[in-house]
């Protein structure tokens, strides 16, 4: 009797830790260094559908053709219950090797002879599952399947949350047509780089991205196809830049880039790239195809000395418009107020 | 409706013609998926078993399409329409069916908890399976 306080004692501490994080990294890792206490396994695992991610926290010394039948294990269980089978390939594994067992190690020929694969199930849907695993035989009884699944059931509970919280925050920040940022991620954005870029001597460029003629698009096409144009052409934008960069919707037909340390050279580099990509590019608007173009004005930190994120976005917008009134289809580089 | 304690044997009941008509193995059939949701729900909880049934009675109700009026949810089974419309069903038929659907779910139990489940599931269930089998072979 003793030892059932003990282990719901111990249960209450890892469903409360559960239900107060917010990171499923956190949740997970967490889980698994309360777990030792209350069961004796080599790996525990979960698997999150959703962001196609797998953890596992297991001991140190698990072989790796233990880890490979854990894992396979763990695939299994959506398409035993009928649903389509995962694609491997794209999930991310996350190992975390700890000493579950102290002055213990595993035989390097370990199999898994023990598991429990239970799907987390909520609202009649699985969004992944959890397994815990032994290479001792019989290692699991019923009262351990018993505390496991409660285990589940609260892991599924923070993952729906995480889930919801997840997708509110993307509808804030994401321009819900194009799938970049939207504007008030980027005005976030350009107040926090510019700081940086004040602080560190760091540079930073402003790329202003406007497709030129796009009203005739609409009118020729009408707004759906124009839409569909916008959208990819923010894709060619998304997939343009590096991975810290900033791609959003400024307004309209007009996209704006933020380039973290980036000279005005690469800058530039960059931004002659991208007008070249539009320009080799056919949009299937409607039953046909068509090119299209785009205008590209530049301001770049320390370069133009802009002394506020407000001046260095005006730079940038007065450097489109150059490009603009030089003809169109180019890029153009902030040179001055007096060039106007 | 199953009650805890009741034996199969004793629910079910021949009919005045002395044959085992198809509402009979209906409720044997009733009070044994009645009996593994208690012992299973209590193990894993009703989420997942729901989850569990209902992708069994997919499966088996391929073949088996009498058993896709079972309706399942976290609140547990319910056989009404099914009781409705499988009197037009051979008892054979439903045994086969139930059957089908009870060996599956022992698969499933086996395949997300190894013998955990069905170690405690064998014990209560089989031999009720096992009487079902004999009673219904014997018509």
């Amino acid at each position: 009797m003793r030892l059932i306080f003990k282990n719901l004692n111990i249960l209450r501490f890892i469903l409360n830790t559960i239900s107060t994080t917010s990171d499923i990294k956190e949740i997970v890792e967490s889980t698994g260094a309360s777990l030792p206490k209350l069961f004796d396994f080599s790996s525990f695992g979960m698997f999150w559908k959703t962001g196609l991610l797998l953890y596992l926290y297991q001991e140190e010394s698990c072989p790796p053709s233990f880890t490979k039948s854990v894992v396979e294990n763990m695939f299994k269980v959506p398409s035993i219950l009928g649903e389509d089978p995962i694609d491997v390939n794209r999930v991310t594994l996350q190992l975390e090797k700890r000493k579950l067992k102290p002055n213990q190690m595993m035989d390097p020929r370990a199999t898994l002879k023990s598991f429990f694969a239970l799907p987390l199930a909520g609202e009649g849907e699985i969004i992944g599952c959890i397994s815990l695993n032994s290479d001792q035989p019989n290692a699991f009884d019923a009262q351990d399947l018993q505390f496991f699944s409660v285990i589940g059931y609260q892991m599924t509970a923070a993952l729906k949350n995480f889930e919801r919280f997840s997708s509110i925050k993307d509808m804030a920040i994401y321009d819900t047509l194009t799938n970049v940022h939207n504007r008030r991620y980027f005005d976030e954005r350009i107040g926090a780089e510019t700081k940086k870029s004040f602080l560190s001597g760091t540079p930073l460029s402003l790329v202003m991205v406007d497709i030129d003629y796009f009203k005739n698009v609409n009118d020729t096409y009408g707004h759906t196809e124009g839409d569909k144009v916008l959208y990819k052409i923010a894709s060619l934008l998304k997939n343009s830049v590096r991975k810290d960069d900033t791609v959003a919707r400024y307004g309209g037909e007009e996209f704006v880039l933020i380039l973290p340390g980036a000279k005005l050279e690469v800058t530039s580099m960059i931004a002659e790239r991208i007008r070249r990509l539009v320009e080799t590019t056919l949009f299937e608007v409607g039953q046909t195809q068509i090119h299209l173009t785009i205008s590209l004005g530049i301001s770049n930190l320390p370069s133009h000395r802009a002394k506020s994120e407000e001046e260095l976005i005006k730079m940038a917008d007065h450097a489109l418009y150059n490009a603009k009134r030089g003809g169109r289809n180019r890029v153009c580089i902030f040179a001055g107020h007096s060039a106007e | 409706m199953w009650s805890p304690g009741c034996e199969v044997a004793s629910t079910v009941r021949e009919d005045k013609g002395g044959k085992w008509s198809s509402d009979l193995v209906l409720d044997l059939y009733s009070g044994l998926l009645m009996e593994i949701w208690e012992i299973v729900s209590a193990l894993i909880g009703e989420a997942i078993l729901a989850l569990l049934f209902l992708s069994a009675i997919r499966k088996i109700g391929e073949k088996h399409p009498f058993l896709i009026s079972l309706k399942v949810s976290e609140e547990g089974i319910v056989l009404d329409r099914l009781k409705e419309e499988g009197q037009n069903l051979s008892p054979l038929e439903i045994h086969r069916g139930f059957q089908s659907l009870i060996n599956h779910l022992f698969q499933l139990f086996s395949a997300l908890a190894e013998g955990v489940i069905n170690k405690e599931l064998y014990p209560k269930v089989f031999p009720k399976v096992k009487e079902a089998d004999r009673i219904i072979s014997q018509r």
